[in-house]
């Protein structure tokens, strides 16, 4: 098999995990004969592990790579713990031989992580099924309970690098699964019952040409009535409810004169039946109901394709918690946590519940909560929110609220919400719709009251064709059928459309504002430069020193540190909380940090957050630059925004050298530093003013306000939680590009919602004279109609394959 | 043609068992998943397990 990728990946970026290789590293792994080369020996081992399994084809069939994605976590994990027997009982919904657990899976992201998924799992040892749904990142596992654990199982999949969580039975109950498997349902009910009223009807129309034994006819039309009634009642029901809610509504929606044509003919073909009449059309109402059915299946097909965000968020808390009971400390899974509970939290850790501190003092990173990137001090009595990570103290905390009462759970449930309710286009066609409808009506009742004196034998065949020919099902699906494929598109490309009007601002943008901090760049900061004050020592030697020092925080800057090298030995590591790190390291007392903590004498350097001291016995030797990086594909974006003919511009809340210095390197001419929310908010206003269609970029939660005064807001998720509930677009990658292929999709999208539209209304404005003239009997009239919506479906659907 | 009252029945039987199986499936599970199944025909394992050659 072929080796080449089918997509394209820059040389210097990981063959696995598509992060950019860091200089200096040299790591190849050998897949199917070639060298490929890889960012870290974790990725190179999950590369092997794949490639020793015969799973090479992932990496060819897979789609481009969200950076990061895959990466095997740096932790080891506490998987054995979930081979317990409570354990499982808890979370299966099988028997007591068959063990049945669905298992969150973070960190997949196409078809082929589901296949990898999948085929590792069905070699375990006594697996008998998995089940894998990518769009919901959900695997559904059963097996032999004697002959795998639980944790065994949940340690292959992170061996993998994916990040699985367990979940309980009863937060598994999906409401778009009960939706999907119902429309199915209606779907195969209505093609059966079409296919059969069609063939029936085949008969009977040769009866007409070629004479019928009555009797025979009459079986025909009452067997045509059997398979005809299912579809009515079942397949049809969600037209006959929706024209009922929109009656009560004072807001009739295509669905009334759909119902209106369905039950007319249906119980005028009924009549016909019974009394032996002359006509029956149950080969018009089915036919009109499969395809109306088919047209509302393909919708809310590509409405599920987005990736279910709450489960993404409930993916924070960490699997377990370490309970204290007396004096033990026991282990548990997060689940089983209750309020009043008493639980040690380490360093490191991920805080499993909202809760109040007990006992000691630490600092917390709640940046992925509320976009606050400064750690936080924790003391005694102080709360710690569900879901935040501890940095560098020992902490016990009492829970107070866990699972969905957190302030986590909260906010997965706000944005559930989001994405169930009705997006304003689709309200707004709705509401055109609602008047089309009545005009139609009208004119429906003016071609009947005409027949009725003209001709009145053919007046009700005449006036059901109006009313399904001129059902403006194609003009009412005209947007929303765009708008759900552009959707599912853009979550394919790495993009979230919270709301629907998002994508015709997309479209219509002219100016992008970036924030800077965890936007432009990546909101953790580097070393930039170092300055030695003590010729004596060498640079090299004084980072190895900062690194061994700060191997003991979880802070961070002190990730900045970290080098590839052998450290030298430390012994005596105290983290200061909010000032340093200090230890002995090669025997000498060396203290990193603010300068007043590094040498007890000095104030005289301003105490600027991007300037880390090295101290050595009270005197300072070195200082640190930290700058925060840019993005790797930050310059790329916005060069290519700039293509698409969309202004750029930046307005930060940082300082002016930094800002300055961001803006220069990507060329951004108009930039501003120093903005408070108020001030950016203004800028806003003002390009709005002058006609501008702004897009905001940002992350943070200063700039919840600011994303929502744009006309369209454009978050990170890896930043502010609450950013995004109130972004309409989002992120959910560590690149910017994915706005760029966002905007061209966008301007697609309404390219089709037009040609739709147009298609829409020439079909109408044809269909209606000719129908109303008698032309179009009700079975051409049932045809005409669903092709017409079929072709703005199908139409819609080419989004679905747009490579921008 | 009066076979056709003997036929048209026995086809409306069968029909009614298709729907039942295909209800049957849907509530099963079998169908929550329509787009991974598309891409496994292409993905099966044509690269022998390196740990399984000498079998």
């Amino acid at each position: 098999m072929s080796c080449d990728l089918p997509v394209t990946m820059a040389a210097d970026s990981c063959y696995h995990c598509a992060l950019p290789i860091p200089a200096g590293c040299d790591i190849t792994v050998d897949i199917e004969g070639v060298d490929r080369p890889v960012c870290c020996p974790g990725c190179k081992a999950v590369a092997e592990l794949i490639r020793d399994t015969g799973l090479s084809s992932y990496y060819a069939m897979r789609e481009a790579p969200e950076p990061g994605a895959g990466r095997p976590p740096d932790e080891g994990g506490e998987w054995h713990i979930f081979n317990s027997d409570d354990m499982l009982t808890a979370f299966s919904a099988g028997d007591d031989e068959l063990a049945d657990v669905t298992i969150y899976v973070g960190g997949m992201y196409c078809s082929a992580c589901s296949w990898l998924i999948e085929s590792t799992v069905t070699r375990l040892p006594g697996v008998e099924t998995a089940d894998i749904n990518p769009v919901a990142h959900r695997l559904r596992v059963r097996w032999n309970r004697a002959a795998l654990g639980l944790g065994d199982l949940l340690r292959s999949l992170a061996d993998l690098g994916y990040e699985p969580q367990p979940l309980t039975p009863d937060s598994t109950a999906r409401p778009e699964v009960a939706e999907q498997r119902t429309a199915l349902k209606r779907l195969l009910v209505a093609s059966l019952g079409m296919m059969q009223a069609m063939m029936f009807a085949v008969g009977l129309y040769a009866g007409d040409y070629q004479g019928i034994d009555p009797d025979m006819q009459h079986f025909l039309r009452l067997v045509s009535f059997f398979v005809t009634t299912p579809v009515v009642f079942y397949s049809a029901r969600p037209f006959f409810a929706g024209a009922i809610r929109g009656v009560r509504a004072r807001q009739p929606g295509m669905d009334l004169p759909v119902s209106i044509a369905v039950g007319a003919a249906y119980a005028a073909s009924v009549y016909a039946t019974f009394t032996r009449g002359p006509a029956v059309w149950y080969d018009s109402v089915t036919m009109f109901v499969f395809f109306l059915t088919l047209g509302r299946f393909l919708e809310m097909r590509a409405r599920h394709r987005s990736i279910d965000r709450s489960t993404a968020l409930s993916s924070l808390l960490p699997n377990t918690a370490l309970k204290l009971s007396g004096d033990e400390r026991l282990v548990v899974p997060v689940s089983q946590l209750l309020a009043g509970d008493l639980v040690a939290v380490r360093a490191g850790d991920s805080i499993p519940a909202d809760g109040t501190v007990v006992d000691g003092e630490t600092t917390v990173d709640e940046a992925l909560l509320t976009g606050e990137t400064t750690p936080l001090v924790r003391r005694e009595g102080d709360t710690m929110t569900a879901g935040s990570v501890n940095l560098d103290g020992n902490v016990t905390m009492r829970v107070e609220r866990t699972g969905n009462a957190t302030t986590l759970g909260t906010i997965s449930r706000l944005s559930e919400q989001a994405r169930f309710a009705r997006p304003a286009f689709v309200q707004l066609a709705d509401r055109i719709a609602s008047y089309i409808v009545v005009a139609l009506l009208v004119v429906a009742a003016a071609v009947a009251v005409y027949w009725y004196f003209a001709a009145p034998e053919r007046a009700f065949v005449i006036t059901l064709s109006v009313l399904v020919v001129t059902c403006p099902c194609a003009l009412a699906l005209a947007t929303p059928a765009a708008f759900a494929a552009a959707g599912a598109r853009l979550s394919v490309l790495h993009l979230l459309v919270t709301d629907g009007n998002a994508i015709e601002v997309l479209a219509k943008a002219n100016s992008v504002i970036f924030d800077k901090t965890g936007t432009l760049t990546k909101g953790t900061p580097a070393i930039t430069s170092i300055e030695v004050f003590d010729d004596g020592w060498e640079e090299q030697r004084l980072r190895k020193v900062a690194a061994a020092l700060e191997s003991a925080s979880s802070h961070p800057i002190a990730q900045a540190f970290s080098i590839d090298a052998p450290l030298p030995e430390t012994s005596g590591l105290r983290v200061s909380i909010g000032q340093g790190v200090s230890g002995i390291v090669d025997g000498r007392r060396w203290r990193l940090g603010r300068a007043d903590f590094v040498s007890s004498g000095t104030a005289r350097r301003s105490d600027s957050a991007t300037r880390v001291y090295l101290g050595l016995d009270d005197n300072l030797v070195a200082a640190f630059s930290l700058e925060d990086e840019l993005r790797h594909d930050a310059a790329a974006t916005v060069d290519a925004l700039r293509d698409l003919g969309v202004d750029v511009s930046l307005l930060s809340g940082d300082s002016e050298i930094p800002v300055a210095r961001v803006a220069d390197a990507l060329d951004i001419e108009q930039f501003e530093s120093d903005c408070s929310p108020k001030r950016k908010l203004d800028a806003i206003k003002f390009a709005q003013s002058s006609g501008k269609k702004v897009i905001m970029v940002g992350d943070g939660i200063n700039d919840a306000p600011v994303l929502a005064g744009a006309d369209t807001s454009v978050a990170l998720a890896h930043g502010a939680m609450l950013a995004q509930t109130s972004a309409d677009v989002i992120m959910p990658g560590e690149s910017l590009s994915p706005l760029v292929t966002g905007i061209r999709t966008a301007r697609m999208t309404m390219r089709i919602v037009r040609q739709n539209l147009a298609w829409a209304i020439v079909y109408n404005a044809t269909a209606l004279p000719l129908a109303a003239a008698g032309f179009v009997p009700p079975w051409a009239a049932a045809i005409g109609m669903s092709a017409s919506s079929l072709v703005v479906v199908l139409n819609a659907l080419r989004l679905s394959r747009y490579l921008p | 043609m009066s076979i056709l009252y003997l036929l048209i029945p026995l086809a409306l039987l069968i029909l009614g068992a298709a729907v039942w199986a295909f209800f049957w499936a849907v509530s099963s599970g079998q169908f929550d998943d329509l787009d991974t199944p598309a891409v496994r025909i292409i993905l099966d394992d044509d690269t022998k397990p390196a740990n399984e050659k000498e079998e």
